[in-house]
């Protein structure tokens, strides 16, 4: 093919300048630093809650975005309202608006004194600073990524499948369930795991939300910012690398399902 | 010759050059149709000298100009240097000065004193505690004995920690004793993320200490009524005034009253507790940053003027506690209570202070966070 040396050569050094040398950095400062001191950095029980709090409630917050983010671009696609292009518009939002910004206006909303906190604090319950605010900023920041990857795939699926099934004597869930999730699968499960891959660093919009008492509701990328306050490099690199292996054997795990679901229904 | 042209955007043709126009167009002909446009090469060249043009926009604020100066500051400083940095650049220009460019970048004290080791060219820092300086001297930016070379340890105003209630002072807190009295919320700052924060807590240390109370277990039961820990002091104002968040703020004095100005004095009072730190944030010039002597005056000229009267009035103004009165308003001289002042040197000094009490499992780990 013309042209692949080329755009292969700057297609490396840019991944290289931007990915792949910061990573390389981090494991380097790993490996000076030591297994054994690195195990020790993380081996404690403030780091594991941190890792088990970004990582659970990420999970959770891909899983809502699954659901949810499949629905919404089932509507988008499917039906057909005034302002559609509108929310359409809005699905991407969460991309554009800075971090911080989304952080301290779901903040203002969900505080005891904001408008859905207020509405809480009335029947009992505190959303922003406890784990349902953190909750709430990564299911924002994940949102457009399932409905982006299912949408195309959506509009691709003809009706003409749906209506064979149901002349074939298939109910509608029984359709749904045996026809239109199957081809759908893979595209969810890729949007699935970028909307993970998003919750699990971010910082900006949590920060604002999250109140950040360590065991409750510290999560790990505000323990690395407080290692580099302390001036203790050695340790934010050590709690980096353990949430570059963790989410390394998720985004692999998901890969395997992925690819397991391709050869159950075929190549969609 | 065939010459390939760029007609509109992505759209080119190529044909037999007919005509070359005064501004760089060249006409071709395709064999049926005449057009117009910029030469490919000329196209490419104007596309390259675009993108090097944004990279070296980019780049510029990094490059230190001769009349330029960088003050790396902390977050609750922004009024203040906002004012300081308009009346210097008017008292240097008076002295036959060009005018000087100052820009001041604000931030947690800790993260600032960090972007400045990493590289970020500051000729000025003006942080929350010595301890941060004496971080970025340890990195060779400054000789050790910064803190020596401008009066008052090098603090040209100091402040003070206080209480932020909310209107009428509900819940009676009077002093420190009252913060941990069953159901009072108490806001503060991570003193791991704050500097601010570790005044706050040493604060209470010291007032635990003339107390005849054991300091450890007053500051840990003192944080069990923390609700919300914000990575700065900025934020935790926000978080108490804002978000209604707390009965009590651990604030710079000057935060308080600053807080009093914006959202009016009929939502908080201030109280002022018995005994709290003196605060000292020390200013100093970063030598290894200054690339001539030009900027060097200019740095030099700009940390002096911060002792002026005309400085001190300013910093007055600016609810900070200075040194000279004789040209602040005597209200703003006024607004100050005396009260048990208790300084960092008392306490041991920043070294031993910052490695017994807020280095990784110092004594704020062991109280806050089992390990």
């Amino acid at each position: 093919m013309p042209g692949f040396g080329l755009s292969m050569g700057v297609t490396l050094t840019m991944l290289s300048l931007v990915v792949l040398l910061p990573i390389g950095a981090l494991l380097m400062k790993g490996a000076a630093f030591g297994a054994g001191n690195v195990w020790d950095v993380v081996n404690t029980q403030r780091t594991w809650a941190a890792l088990y709090l970004s990582f659970r409630l990420s999970l959770f917050a891909a899983a809502f975005n699954l659901v949810f983010g499949v629905l919404l671009a089932w509507v988008l696609v499917r039906y057909r309202f005034p302002g559609r292009k509108l929310i359409d518009a809005a699905v991407d939002l969460p991309f554009a608006l800075p971090t911080a910004v989304a952080g301290i206006a779901l903040t203002a909303l969900y505080a005891p004194n904001g408008v859905f906190g207020s509405i809480a604090k009335d029947l009992g319950f505190r959303i922003a600073y406890t784990q349902w605010g953190i909750l709430i900023a990564l299911i924002f920041v994940g949102l457009p990524f399932v409905t982006r990857t299912v949408q195309p795939v959506i509009e691709e699926i003809e009706r003409e499948v749906e209506e064979a099934s149901a002349t074939l004597g298939a109910g509608r869930f029984y359709t749904i369930r045996r026809v239109i999730l199957p081809m759908l699968a893979p595209a969810a499960l890729t949007g699935f795991a970028l909307a993970l891959a998003r919750s699990v660093g971010e910082y900006g919009s949590v920060i604002f939300i999250a109140g950040n008492i360590p065991l409750q509701t510290e999560i790990a990328p505000l323990l690395i910012v407080i290692r580099l306050e302390e001036f203790d490099y050695d340790g934010a690199s050590a709690i980096g690398i353990a949430m570059l292996f963790i989410s390394f054997t998720m985004l692999l795990a998901i890969n395997a399902v992925q690819i397991w679901s391709r050869r159950r229904i075929g190549h969609v | 010759m065939l010459t390939t042209i760029i007609l509109a955007g992505r759209i080119s043709a190529q044909g037999t050059r007919l005509e070359n126009h005064a501004d760089g167009r060249v006409t071709v002909s395709t064999g049926g149709l005449r057009l117009t446009g910029w030469p490919v090469a000329k196209a490419i060249r104007a596309a390259t000298a675009a993108v090097a043009l944004a990279l070296l926009s980019v780049a510029a604020p990094g490059a230190a100009r001769a009349e330029s100066l960088l003050n790396v500051s902390y977050d609750p400083t922004r009024e203040l240097y906002r004012a300081i940095n308009e009346a210097f650049a008017a008292d240097w220009q008076a002295k036959g000065n060009p005018e000087p460019q100052i820009e001041t970048s604000h931030g947690g004290s800790g993260s600032q004193a960090r972007a400045v080791i990493d590289g970020l060219q500051a000729q000025v820092v003006t942080l929350a505690l010595a301890a941060d300086i004496d971080k970025i001297a340890k990195a060779g930016k400054l000789p050790e004995d910064w803190q020596s070379k401008l009066p008052h340890n090098s603090s040209p105003y100091t402040s003070t920690i206080v209480f932020l209630v909310r209107e009428g002072n509900p819940k009676g807190i009077k002093d420190w004793g009252d913060l941990v009295a069953d159901g009072v919320e108490v806001i503060t700052p991570n003193p791991k993320t704050s500097g601010g924060a570790r005044w706050n807590y040493l604060a209470a240390w010291a007032w635990a200490e003339k107390n005849g109370q054991d300091p450890k277990v007053f500051v840990k039961s003192l944080f069990e009524h923390v609700p919300v820990l914000d990575s700065g002091a900025r934020g935790a104002t926000t978080t108490f005034a804002q978000r209604g968040i707390g009965d009590v703020l651990l604030a710079w004095e000057n935060e308080a009253y600053l807080a009093l100005q914006e959202m009016g004095d009929d939502q908080f009072d201030i109280v002022v507790p018995t005994v709290s730190v003196l605060a000292e944030p020390p200013v100093a010039l970063v030598d290894g940053n200054i690339t001539n002597d030009e900027q060097r005056k200019l740095a030099e000229a700009f940390l002096n003027y911060l002792y002026t009267p005309e400085a001190q009035a300013i910093i007055f103004k600016n609810f900070y506690r200075g040194w000279d009165t004789s040209k602040a308003d005597p209200a703003d001289v006024a607004r100050f209570p005396k009260l048990d002042l208790v300084s960092i040197d008392s306490l041991g000094g920043w070294g031993k202070v910052q490695a017994e009490h807020f280095a990784d499992g110092g004594i704020f780990d062991q109280i806050y966070v089992p390990k």
